[in-house]
């Protein structure tokens, strides 16, 4: 991997094992989990794993840092950070029951009756259930690909209908969600009637979660560009994992990368760089 | 976005818009005393006018000591196209910045945590934002991914987390942009402030605040944080289909005070917009957070005639149309 970036991951560890969001500020889950994957077999991953083990909810649920006891979203990043480790004890195990009994918020009948008639100018089929940031919430693009990654990955070795089901209904959430650019925003192709643009981030992230699927190209095409115009090293790691996973080259980027202190996109550009076999559905997850 | 009931129904019939978005025709009743409050309006044609004397003249003019306090200025950065003006333009954060380090603040640090898209240091690239504010990186925090706290009791919530960077701060500066907005009918001020709710822990888009009421969430984050100062920037606003895909529309104002009520209130007549039907502006009034009545809001500068102008509002937001 990317020795600067690297050097740069382990120098930054928290006393508590964890990252934060920036250097020296408090620990949180997301950064802590792609630090720990990108620093994969080194001492400093095993701290980082102790300590979130740490974090697990009774319920099998992570919550995202150790002062807000809000189970949520990053349970699926926790799921794949113990597979890509070979642990597949308890704290997986009840990871992966929690993420199969999170629920989506239930709008009333009524209400989901005219989203799924598109009366609200946008169509939204509540019967099919992805991941939401929170618990109870609705979904969104970026919880619903890492729920997605999680359990197909799970999938090997801890494997039920109702989570294929999930995965199925999660996975067919993302493709009713893609815009008529045939990119995604943050979760709806749609507001009040009016369409939706493609982010750059999302798109990444979306096509992650649908390895595997056939028409995909121009969803692809679309990934290629991005990577190649965007300024965001946020957006160009997952637009990068997203093509490497997909088997496509990855362009040279075209624009100026901005500079970010953030750990978080630190971390995820290593793992873009060398790592994407960690958000891979399948066997090689655990290679 | 999911919308709440009162969203919901504000968009599924017009016969059913008046009851359920905040208006029913009767004047809204306040809790305590009356409030009477200051607001400026200063013209400022573009924005390479000396927008640091218009910002200083502003603050005078509302009477705003800060000598000594920590300053938080949370501009409205949310995402970036460079076909529209989305996001409070770089060049009113700039002379926002100077002006009030020159008035004798302990601290000013610029904070915000946009609600759509990850990666905040990329949007603050493209808007310019790290280009064209001297030492950015070194006063800015991104919001979305700060330290928290808890804050007890926020509308259903037992608790409620926030950045410390803006608990710890003496005052708050919304430094917003004058947009509609398809749910809210605008955004100024008062919305600005779902800019304070963590993306880490409540997600992208902040959805959670939707559900638990847009207009809720308004007045009770306005609730929270009550030492505040807003700035609006109404150089060049956004109408139609805001706070996003909306177009241009020149106005040549900055709006100020520290009644962000009634600020709101001045950039809604303003903008054609009747404040007595936007939800979280009554709601505001009737919790006695602020003044919304034309007769209760001290005009300051120049009169709201002289640069008022019609925004275009979307079907659903026709009904809010002044009068």
């Amino acid at each position: 991997m990317d020795s600067t970036a690297l050097a740069r991951l382990r120098e930054t560890q928290n006393a508590d094992g964890g990252w934060g969001y920036f250097p020296g500020k408090q620990s949180w889950l997301e950064p802590t989990v792609y630090a720990a994957a990108a620093l994969k077999g080194e001492s400093a991953a095993d701290r980082a794993w102790a300590l979130l083990k740490t974090w697990q909810g009774a319920d099998g649920g992570w919550k995202p840092a150790a002062n807000v006891p809000l189970p949520g979203w990053g349970t699926s990043l926790c799921v794949s950070l113990a597979q890509s480790r070979g642990d597949f004890g308890e704290p997986f195990q009840q990871g992966v029951e929690w993420l199969v009994g999170t629920r989506e918020m239930r709008p009333p009948l009524w209400q989901r009756a005219l989203f799924r008639t598109g009366q609200f100018g946008e169509y939204r089929d509540f019967s099919i259930d992805g991941w939401p940031w929170r618990d109870g919430q609705v979904s969104w693009v970026e919880p619903n690909v890492h729920g997605i990654v999680a359990l197909r990955q799970a999938s090997l070795k801890q494997t039920s209908a109702k989570l294929e089901d999930r995965v199925r209904m999660a996975q067919a959430q993302l493709i009713e969600s893609r815009c008529p650019d045939f990119g995604w925003n943050y979760g709806r192709s749609r507001t009040l009637g009016y369409a939706l643009v493609a982010f750059e981030e999302t798109t990444g992230l979306a096509l992650i979660g649908l390895q595997g699927h056939a028409d995909l190209e121009k969803s692809l095409a679309l990934a290629e560009t991005m990577a190649r115009g965007t300024v965001s090293p946020l957006a160009r790691a997952w637009l990068t994992i997203a093509l490497k996973l997909h088997g496509r080259e990855v362009p040279q980027s075209q624009g100026r990368i901005a500079a970010t202190p953030e750990i978080t996109v630190l971390a995820l550009g290593a793992l873009a760089e060398h790592y994407p076999e960690f958000f891979r559905m399948g066997a090689a997850a655990t290679t | 976005m999911t919308p709440n009931r009162r969203e919901f129904l504000a968009v599924a019939g017009a016969s059913l818009v008046a009851g359920y978005a905040g208006f029913n025709g009767a004047t809204p009743r306040r809790k305590g005393p009356p409030i009477s409050s200051a607001v400026a309006i200063v013209k400022a044609k573009s924005y390479s006018d000396d927008l640091v004397s218009r910002i200083l003249q502003g603050v005078k003019e509302c009477g705003l000591d800060i000598i000594g306090q920590r300053v938080l200025l949370k501009p409205n950065l949310v995402e970036y196209d460079e076909t529209t003006c989305i996001n409070t333009d770089v060049a009113v954060v700039a002379a926002a910045l100077e002006a009030f380090r020159s008035l004798g603040a302990a601290d000013v640090k610029i904070g915000e945590g946009p609600g759509h898209r990850r990666d905040t240091y990329a949007i603050a690239e493209l808007t310019r934002y790290r280009k064209e504010i001297p030492g950015f990186d070194a006063v800015f925090t991104d919001l979305n991914r700060d330290d928290v706290s808890p804050v007890r009791k926020f509308l259903e919530r037992d608790e409620f987390f926030f950045p410390n960077t803006a608990l710890r701060a003496d005052l708050i500066v919304s430094l917003a942009k004058m947009k509609t907005h398809h749910w809210a009918g605008a955004t100024l001020s008062m919305k600005n402030f779902f800019g304070l709710v963590p993306g880490s822990i409540y997600g992208w888009p902040k959805n959670e605040l939707h559900q638990l009421g847009i207009d809720e969430s308004i007045v009770e984050l306005n609730r929270v944080f009550r030492n505040t100062f807003a700035i609006v920037d109404g150089i060049v606003g956004m109408e139609g289909n805001g706070p996003i895909q909306g177009a241009p529309k020149s106005v040549g104002a900055l709006v100020m005070g520290s009644d962000l009520a009634a600020v709101d209130a001045t950039c809604c007549r303003i903008m054609g917009i009747d404040p007595l039907r936007v939800g979280h502006l009554t709601g505001a009034f009737e919790q006695g957070l602020g003044a919304i009545e034309e007769a209760r809001i001290e005009q300051r500068g120049e009169a709201i005639r002289s640069v008022a102008s019609n925004f275009e509002l979307i079907k659903s937001k026709k009904y809010l149309r002044l009068a």
